[in-house]
């Protein structure tokens, strides 16, 4: 059940990456993907190693406690199609709207994943502990995409490897 | 403190002394290498750690990860970022791969003292030339993705 869970984890993320995020955004889709997987990863370590949460059921067991899937594929692929649909230039109340729905439906789905599979467990965290702690690997991820996209004129020439 | 640890803690100063190297115009093409360069070390060093081919004895986060976190989550990604940012995109094909042969093998060369001579990390079903090859593919994909991101037909 739960290796099913994650197959699906691997096959939706593909097809939602492909599928929402147009081909001229794959640059910043995976910008957006890698960002978030390495504010993730910094993060999760100190979460595990104090036992907020941990993973049961994980693919590679002997050489990690974290959950390899979610942590390397499934959330950086929902930040990246966030990041990519995300209208820096919308009112502040759709900002905040847009940025709350999300942090809210991938707190959901991770407190199903809680509840219906071993895949995670919650220790010491409660279910707003992890929507706060969502809400705020969600926040660092953009900020940061922000400041790498900040100056675009800069970013068009200064780059480039050459 | 046993001398391992100090080691490591070396290993952070020297690898954020590199970082403060980088050109200021050029510091999003060493991001996007350091990044890239992350999402490979990531899963190969778990899958290796899983498969008992290396084994890292003493480590940060020893009771949630098997791997080096030192190694992969910031001195391998930040010295691929200076190998894409000091790159010699204009030399010659020559220098270009001595370019490749010389990082591989200075990290390779380190990897192997730093095995001999302490607890840091020791090889099981593991070579020398294993390190050499895996590290030179890994440097040619985040370049291969590095070029790729920031070229010009943005596509």
């Amino acid at each position: 059940m739960e290796h099913l869970i994650l197959l699906a984890m691997w096959l939706f993320g593909f097809i939602a990456f492909l599928l929402f995020i147009p081909r001229k955004e794959w640059r910043k889709g995976l910008l957006a993907f890698l960002m978030s997987q390495a504010v993730i990863w910094l993060c999760d370590m100190p979460s595990f190693k104090y036992g907020l949460l941990s993973a049961p059921v994980r693919e590679l067991p002997k050489a990690t406690d974290l959950p390899l899937t979610i942590n390397y594929f499934f959330y950086p692929v929902l930040f990246a199609i966030y990041y990519v649909r995300y209208q820096p230039k919308s009112s502040l109340w759709y900002r905040f709207t847009y940025f709350f729905v999300w942090a809210t439906g991938t707190t959901l789905f991770d407190i199903m994943l809680e509840r219906y599979t071993d895949l995670l467990e919650y220790q010491l965290l409660t279910w707003y502990g992890m929507w706060i702690y969502i809400g705020f690997l969600n926040y660092v991820s953009q900020a940061c995409c922000n400041w790498f996209y900040k100056d675009e004129a800069l970013f068009q020439t200064d780059g480039r490897p050459s | 403190m046993r001398i391992e640890w100090w080691i490591l803690l070396a290993v952070y100063a020297v690898a954020t002394g590199i970082l403060f190297f980088t050109p200021k115009n050029k510091i999003r093409l060493a991001v996007v290498a350091f990044l890239f360069k992350q999402i490979i070390t990531f899963l190969i060093g778990l899958v290796v750690v899983q498969l008992g081919l290396l084994e890292y004895p003493i480590r940060f986060f020893s009771s949630v990860s098997r791997t080096s976190f030192t190694y992969e989550y910031y001195a391998f990604p930040v010295i691929c970022a200076a190998f894409n940012v000091w790159y010699p995109n204009d030399r010659s094909r020559l220098i270009q791969i001595g370019y490749y042969v010389g990082y591989a093998s200075v990290l390779t060369m380190a990897e192997v003292v730093i095995e001999k001579y302490t607890d840091l990390i020791k090889y099981i079903h593991w070579e020398w030339y294993i390190s050499w090859i895996s590290i030179c593919l890994s440097f040619y994909l985040t370049r291969s993705f590095c070029v790729w991101f920031f070229a010009k037909g943005r596509v």
